[in-house]
């Protein structure tokens, strides 16, 4: 990579990461054509030609979304290839076409203005369907006519070929088509003005796992094509003309990372053991269906934790009814291997699922959520219990689904519960509908009143779950999104190491199982006061599964063993920091060398 | 003529893979063909244009009736009620 020209002062921006890694490149701007299509009055002796013009350029999209078609076909497996499918159909709709052809004659326009206008009247239409889903699909027919437009204008279509190797693709928001006409050999990453978590690019990025930033507002109109842009995708930063200090900052963790990723790749099939031969679980955390071959890429010892509540977000139809979330769940009992998947129920509140005549809470993180509004308003849990007890019987190598409680302070929260399955057991079986009946039932231990009265609990569950972010805050009462106090929220807190070691304690006297699903089971540091404190079992977002990985195989549990009893002894979060901070360098040689521990210790 | 009355049962709906494949299945046929939701039956739109079907905007549980008129009407209604019957090959 070469050096930058520094003439522009660097330029900071940031907005949400949601494909990993560092890439530095050049920026390539995909923008929109149809803001700059002029007008033009044609005489009537020149229509003929401007149709015929038009028919043209419809063939060649034609040949052009063919060939993309073929060639996704080959490369991707065709996961991708109906949206290509519906792109060609559009453009051999005879209807539109002949719109097109009327609006040229009629007004005696050039055929750009002539689709640009039939293509938005198209979208008022579309604008007006309340479906969700089908109402996203207007963004085919923007992409249907911004090829025909690029195709008329002469614009080049300067995805493919033109594209040089070490681009930065900067655009709007990043339509099916230019993701189908991207080589990615030549792409290092994506920023777009719009979108989230979930959207398109979202997922188009960490299906081909390039490091990608959305919703940086903007982003189009403060960069020119040409221009060295870095990307963090896991923090969401977004550097235009980086000085050469933050390039070189850049590039050496860019090169840690490659480094990182080689080594990530050639240890994905070494078992998650301690030195001295103890054997820790690590496995996924899920919200979207799509992530699920991510998880395989990293070898997860099944998934710890599915967040239901994500099926709303994905529904076409609001409430996910039974069938839907069956077939969700069975896809999960497919896809999660031999170790299963634990489904944790719908921890919504009620603003949320929209419920006529509920009442805006003033304090809806304890208000009716989670397991509370679950049984308040049972025909919503007793749908999901349903769809997880038929999913769950799908597997002939016995059950592999879970059911995990959220939010439960109250013992007769779960013997509710129980009450509840054991009914939809009873209906199941009068309805002959296949289901399994020995569904383990977990509970989620992350409000002060569980962890107190765990071991009570523990006679009721089957096994527990730590959600430690919702344990910090409500042990530490600091509510993380205030940005007042959110620096008082720290897991390494005494009072939330000891809570972590009673409710650990508790489950072992009891016999039960436990696990650890917060954000503590990603981060180095505190994974290894979690395997001091007792814990074998964490499950956390896939892409941290790597770097858990190697610090467990480079530690012995009995050095883990003496870093917890000495931290939890400690009476200030300051103490304790300072406590594991020395002491890290201890374990481990190997692992503290690596790429991003620095940055998880601080 | 020949007309028919199904439901949608795909969880998606009438979305853009499974209007692809019907609007290409209706082509492949001579007859008009026109499709309609139960719910405004005069509205009819051709099931040969994809955006009209999509604009039908058919989601889970819309009752729809298929029209089919021409010479290969009765061989063409039973290849639509056919893919719509298999929820478009999907779930």
């Amino acid at each position: 990579m070469r050096t930058p020209a520094r003439k522009l002062p660097e330029e900071r921006l940031e907005g949400i990461g949601v494909c990993q890694g560092v890439a530095i490149g050049t920026v390539f701007l995909v923008d929109d054509p149809r803001g700059r299509i002029v007008r033009v009055f044609l005489p009537s002796e020149q229509l003929d030609a401007e149709i015929a013009r038009f028919r043209e350029a419809v063939r060649i999209a034609q040949r052009q979304v063919q060939e993309a078609t073929d060639r996704l076909r080959a490369a991707l497996g065709g996961e991708r290839v109906y949206i290509l499918e519906t792109h060609l159909l559009m453009l051999k709709d005879y209807s539109i076409g002949q719109q097109v052809e009327n609006f040229i004659r009629e007004n005696q326009a050039n055929a750009e203005w002539a689709v640009r206008d039939v293509t938005n009247h198209l979208l008022d239409v579309y604008a007006q369907i309340t479906d969700d889903y089908l109402r996203e699909r207007g963004s085919d027919i923007v992409d249907v006519s911004h090829r025909l437009i690029k195709i008329l204008s002469g614009t080049k279509t300067r995805d493919l070929n033109e594209l040089a190797v070490g681009a930065i693709i900067i655009a709007d928001d990043l339509l099916p088509s230019v993701a189908a006409d991207l080589d990615p050999r030549r792409v290092l990453g994506f920023v777009t003005n719009v979108g989230g978590w979930a959207s398109h690019t979202s997922i188009i990025a960490r299906s081909l796992n390039i490091p990608a930033v959305v919703g940086v507002r903007d982003i189009t109109s403060r960069v020119r094509s040409g221009e060295t842009i870095i990307i963090d995708g896991t923090t969401g930063a977004v550097i235009i003309n980086p000085s050469p200090e933050t390039y070189r900052f850049y590039s050496e963790q860019r090169e840690r990372q490659q480094q990182q990723q080689l080594h990530d790749i050639e240890e994905r099939e070494l078992p998650a053991v301690t030195r001295d031969g103890y054997e820790v679980k690590l496995r996924a955390n899920i919200e979207l269906m799509d992530e699920i071959d991510v998880f395989q890429r990293f070898n997860a010892a099944g998934i710890g934790l599915y967040r239901s509540e994500f099926l709303y977000s994905q529904s076409a139809t609001g409430l996910p009814t039974e069938d839907e979330q069956y077939e969700a769940y069975k896809f999960l009992a497919e896809m999660s291997g031999k170790e299963g998947a634990v489904i944790r129920t719908f921890d919504l509140g009620g603003d949320k699922l929209h419920l006529e005549g509920f009442k805006p809470e003033r304090n809806p993180a304890l208000g009716l959520r989670a397991i509370r509004l679950s049984l308040s308003i049972q025909h919503i849990f007793r749908t999901q219990i349903r769809a997880i007890l038929r999913a769950a019987e799908h597997s002939d190598e016995g059950v592999r689904l879970k059911i995990l409680l959220p939010f439960v302070s109250n013992l007769d929260e779960i013997r509710e519960a129980k009450q509840i399955i054991a009914d939809a057991e009873r209906e199941l079986r009068a309805e002959r509908m296949p289901h399994a009946e020995d569904v383990e039932i977990g509970v989620m231990v992350e409000v002060p009143a569980a962890v107190i009265m765990a071991e009570p609990l523990a006679r009721e569950a089957d096994f527990f779950s730590l959600g430690t972010n919702d344990l910090t805050q409500s042990v530490l009462a600091v509510d993380r999104g205030n940005e007042n106090v959110n620096a008082l929220f720290d897991p390494l807190h005494p009072a939330v190491l000891r809570a972590i070691k009673f409710v650990s304690d508790a489950a072992q006297r009891m016999r039960i199982p436990i696990n650890v699903c917060g954000e503590m089971a990603s981060n180095p540091a505190q994974v290894i006061i979690l395997l001091g404190l007792g814990l074998r079992d964490l499950s956390m977002t896939p892409s941290a599964i790597p770097a858990i990985r190697r610090l467990v195989r480079s530690i012995d549990l009995n050095t883990a063993q003496n870093l917890a009893a000495h931290a939890i002894a400690l009476t200030t979060p300051a103490e304790v920091h300072r406590y594991v901070q020395a002491h890290l360098s201890d374990l481990g040689a190997q692992f503290m060398a690596s790429a991003h521990f620095t940055h998880f210790v601080s | 003529m020949q007309q028919r009355t199904l439901v949608i049962r795909n969880h998606l709906g009438m979305h853009a893979r499974a209007a692809a494949r019907l609007v290409k299945l209706a082509n492949g046929f001579r007859s008009d063909i026109r499709l309609a939701r139960s719910d405004a039956r005069l509205r009819t739109v051709n099931a040969k244009s994809i955006f009209a079907v999509l604009l039908l905007a058919a989601t889970q549980g819309t009752t729809i009736d298929i029209i089919v008129e021409g010479p290969d009407e009765a061989k063409a209604i039973e290849s639509l009620c056919q893919l719509i019957e298999e929820n478009f090959g999907e779930d």
